[in-house]
C-alpha cells in the first residue's frame, strides 16, 4: 500500500510538472508572437502572402521525426496544398535554405509549385545561405527568384556516390557472400569495385535526371536549354554570378522577396504575411532529432546513403 | 498533526481508490482518516486550471492567457464550486425524494473526487497538440472519455453512500442533471423571447 501511495504522489508530481511545462510553452509562444518583426499594425486577415520554408536536405519524409518541425517533401507539398485552397493567399514566398536532396522529393515540390503557378498564385523564391542543386530546382518553379549576394546557388547537376571499401576489406581479410538474382542487384556495393557495365547504367540514369533538371529549369526560367547548359556543369556560384547568368532575377533579402511578392500579386505593402507557427517544443525536438539522427556519419556532416541519386550540392 | 498526516501519505489513498475502486473510496472517506472534505476541493481547483491550460493550448495564444490563468482560474473555480454545490444538493434532494437519508457533505466529497480523472486530460491532449496529431479530435475524444469516467465514479460512489444498486444510483445522478439542463434551456428560451419582445 505504501508503494502505491508513493506511486500516486509521483503521478501527481508529474502532473504538476506537466502543468508548469504547459504554462511555459504557452508563455513562450505568446512571447514569440509579440516580439515578431511583423507588428500588429498589419491586419491579421484578408489577402496576403504565405511563407513556405524549404530547409535542410530535401527528402520525402524529413529527418525531424514525429515531434519535430515537419520538413520533408510530403509536408511541404501538404503545406502548399493548404495555401492553394486558402483564398487569402495571393502569393507565396518560398524561403529556400537547402543544398538539395533526392530527385523524387525535389520533383514533388517542383510539380506542386507549378500547380500553384498555373493557378496564377504568384511564387517568389527567396534564397538563404544555400539554395543549390535541388534547392535551385525548387526555386526555378517560381515566377521570380531573389537571392543574397553571398547565397550559394547553382550546382545544376545530379550525383550518386558510394564509398569503395574493397581495399579496406582486403586489408582486414573481410569477404562478403552475395547471392543475387540479377547482375545489377548489388550495384553501388561498397565491398567491390564498380564494373564498367554498372557505371554505364548509372551514368544513363544520371544523364536522364540531369536532362530533366535542365529542361525544368529552362521551363521555369523562360529560357532556352542552350542558355542554361553552359552553366549547368555542376558549378556553384554566388548570387551575383547567378544574376549574371539569369538564373535569378534580383539580389535582395527575404524582406525584399516578400515586398516583391506583394507587388507582383497587386497587394498593399502592409498586406498580412501568413506563416505556420511552430511550438518551442517542436523546435527543440526537431533540432535534437536531427542532431541525433542515425543517418549522419558523426563528424563528417555528410549524408550517407549509397542507393540514391540526388540533386545535391556536396559541401 | 497535519504535517504528520501529510507525511504519512494516507491522503493518497483517496486518489488511488477514486480511480481503482470508488466504493472502497467511499468506505475510506467515511473513516475520515484524514477528513477528505477540504482535500476534495483541491481537485476541482486543479481540474479548472488544467482545463484552462488545455483550452489555451488548443486555441490562439494571446496576452489574455495571463489573465486566464490568474483571474480566469479564480472565476472558473468559483463557478465550479457553485455548480458542485447546486448539483450535489439536487442529487441529495433526489435521494431524499426516493426515501433515502440525505447526506450532502458525503456527496460533495464524492463529486469532487469523481472529477479526478479530468486531471489527466491535459497531458494526454498536450501530447497530441505538440505532435500535431489530430488535436481537435483528441480534445473532443478525451473530453468525452473523462466525462464518462467521472460520471461512473460518481454513480458508484452514490451507490455506495446509500447502499443502493447501480441502476437506481444512475437514475438519482442523471435525473437532476437532466432537470437542470431542461430548466436552463427553458430559462434561455424565456430570455430569448423577452429579448425579442423588447427589440420589437
Amino acid at each position: 500500500m505504501e508503494r502505491q501511495r508513493k506511486l500516486m504522489v509521483a503521478i501527481l508530481s508529474m502532473l504538476a510538472l506537466i502543468a508548469v511545462i504547459a504554462v511555459v510553452d504557452i508563455g513562450l509562444k505568446i512571447e514569440k508572437k509579440t516580439s515578431s518583426e511583423m507588428k500588429i499594425q498589419i491586419p491579421e486577415f484578408g489577402p496576403g502572402v504565405g511563407i513556405l520554408r524549404v530547409e535542410g536536405p530535401i527528402e520525402m519524409s524529413g529527418n525531424t521525426g514525429q515531434f519535430g518541425i515537419p520538413n520533408g517533401a510530403e509536408s511541404i507539398v501538404s503545406a502548399l496544398g493548404e495555401m492553394e485552397k486558402d483564398s487569402s493567399i495571393k502569393a507565396v514566398v518560398v524561403r529556400i535554405n537547402s543544398p538539395g536532396g533526392t530527385v523524387a522529393a525535389t520533383q514533388e515540390i517542383y510539380q506542386k509549385l507549378w500547380k500553384l503557378r498555373k493557378k496564377n498564385i504568384v511564387l517568389v523564391a527567396s534564397m538563404g545561405d544555400v539554395a543549390a542543386s535541388g534547392g535551385y530546382y525548387v526555386a526555378s518553379a517560381c515566377n521570380y527568384i531573389v537571392a543574397n549576394y553571398g547565397t550559394i546557388t547553382g550546382s545544376i547537376g545530379v550525383i550518386a556516390f558510394s564509398p569503395n571499401l574493397k581495399r579496406l576489406f582486403d586489408r582486414f581479410g573481410i569477404q562478403m557472400n552475395v547471392i543475387k538474382s540479377g547482375k545489377y542487384k548489388d550495384i553501388l556495393a561498397t565491398h567491390r569495385d564498380m564494373t564498367a557495365a554498372e557505371r554505364s547504367l548509372l551514368q544513363e540514369m544520371i544523364d536522364l535526371s540531369y536532362h530533366k533538371f535542365v529542361k525544368d529549369v529552362a521551363l521555369g526560367r523562360n529560357m532556352n536549354q542552350d542558355e542554361i547548359i553552359p552553366v549547368a556543369d555542376g558549378r556553384v556560384m554566388n548570387g551575383e554570378s547567378a544574376l549574371k547568368y539569369r538564373l535569378i532575377d534580383q539580389l535582395g533579402t527575404f524582406e525584399d522577396a516578400v515586398l516583391k511578392a506583394k507587388e507582383l500579386a497587386h497587394l498593399d505593402p502592409d498586406a498580412p504575411v501568413y506563416e505556420k507557427q511552430v511550438t518551442p517544443f517542436q523546435q527543440l525536438f526537431g533540432s535534437l532529432k536531427s542532431l541525433l539522427s542515425e543517418r549522419y556519419l558523426p563528424g563528417t556532416g555528410h549524408f550517407y546513403n549509397p542507393h540514391r541519386i540526388e540533386y545535391r550540392y556536396i559541401q | 498533526m497535519k504535517l504528520e498526516t501529510l507525511k504519512s501519505l494516507r491522503w493518497a489513498d483517496y486518489f488511488i481508490y477514486t480511480l481503482s475502486d470508488p466504493r472502497e473510496f467511499v468506505r475510506r472517506a467515511r473513516q475520515k482518516d484524514p477528513d477528505p472534505f477540504f482535500i476534495s476541493f483541491l481537485i476541482p481547483c486543479i481540474v479548472v486550471l488544467f482545463d484552462i491550460l488545455a483550452f489555451s493550448a488548443a486555441g490562439r495564444e494571446t496576452g489574455f492567457f495571463y489573465y486566464k490563468i490568474s483571474y480566469g482560474w479564480i472565476m472558473l473555480f468559483i463557478i465550479a464550486l457553485f455548480k458542485i454545490g447546486i448539483y450535489s444538493s439536487l442529487v441529495d434532494l433526489t435521494a431524499q425524494f426516493f426515501g433515502l437519508k440525505g447526506n450532502v457533505r458525503e456527496i460533495i466529497v464524492v463529486l469532487n473526487f469523481s472529477m479526478f480523472p479530468g486531471i489527466f486530460f491535459l497531458p494526454l491532449y498536450y501530447l497530441s497538440s505538440v505532435t500535431g496529431f489530430a488535436p481537435g479530435f483528441f480534445y473532443v475524444f478525451f473530453s468525452i472519455v473523462f466525462f464518462i469516467w467521472s460520471l461512473l465514479i460518481f454513480i458508484q460512489g452514490v451507490s455506495e453512500i446509500h447502499s443502493i444498486d447501480f441502476g437506481k444510483s444512475f437514475v438519482m445522478v442523471v435525473l437532476p442533471g437532466i432537470a437542470a439542463v431542461l430548466l436552463i434551456f427553458l430559462v434561455f428560451i424565456l430570455f430569448f423571447i423577452m429579448l425579442a419582445g423588447y427589440a420589437a
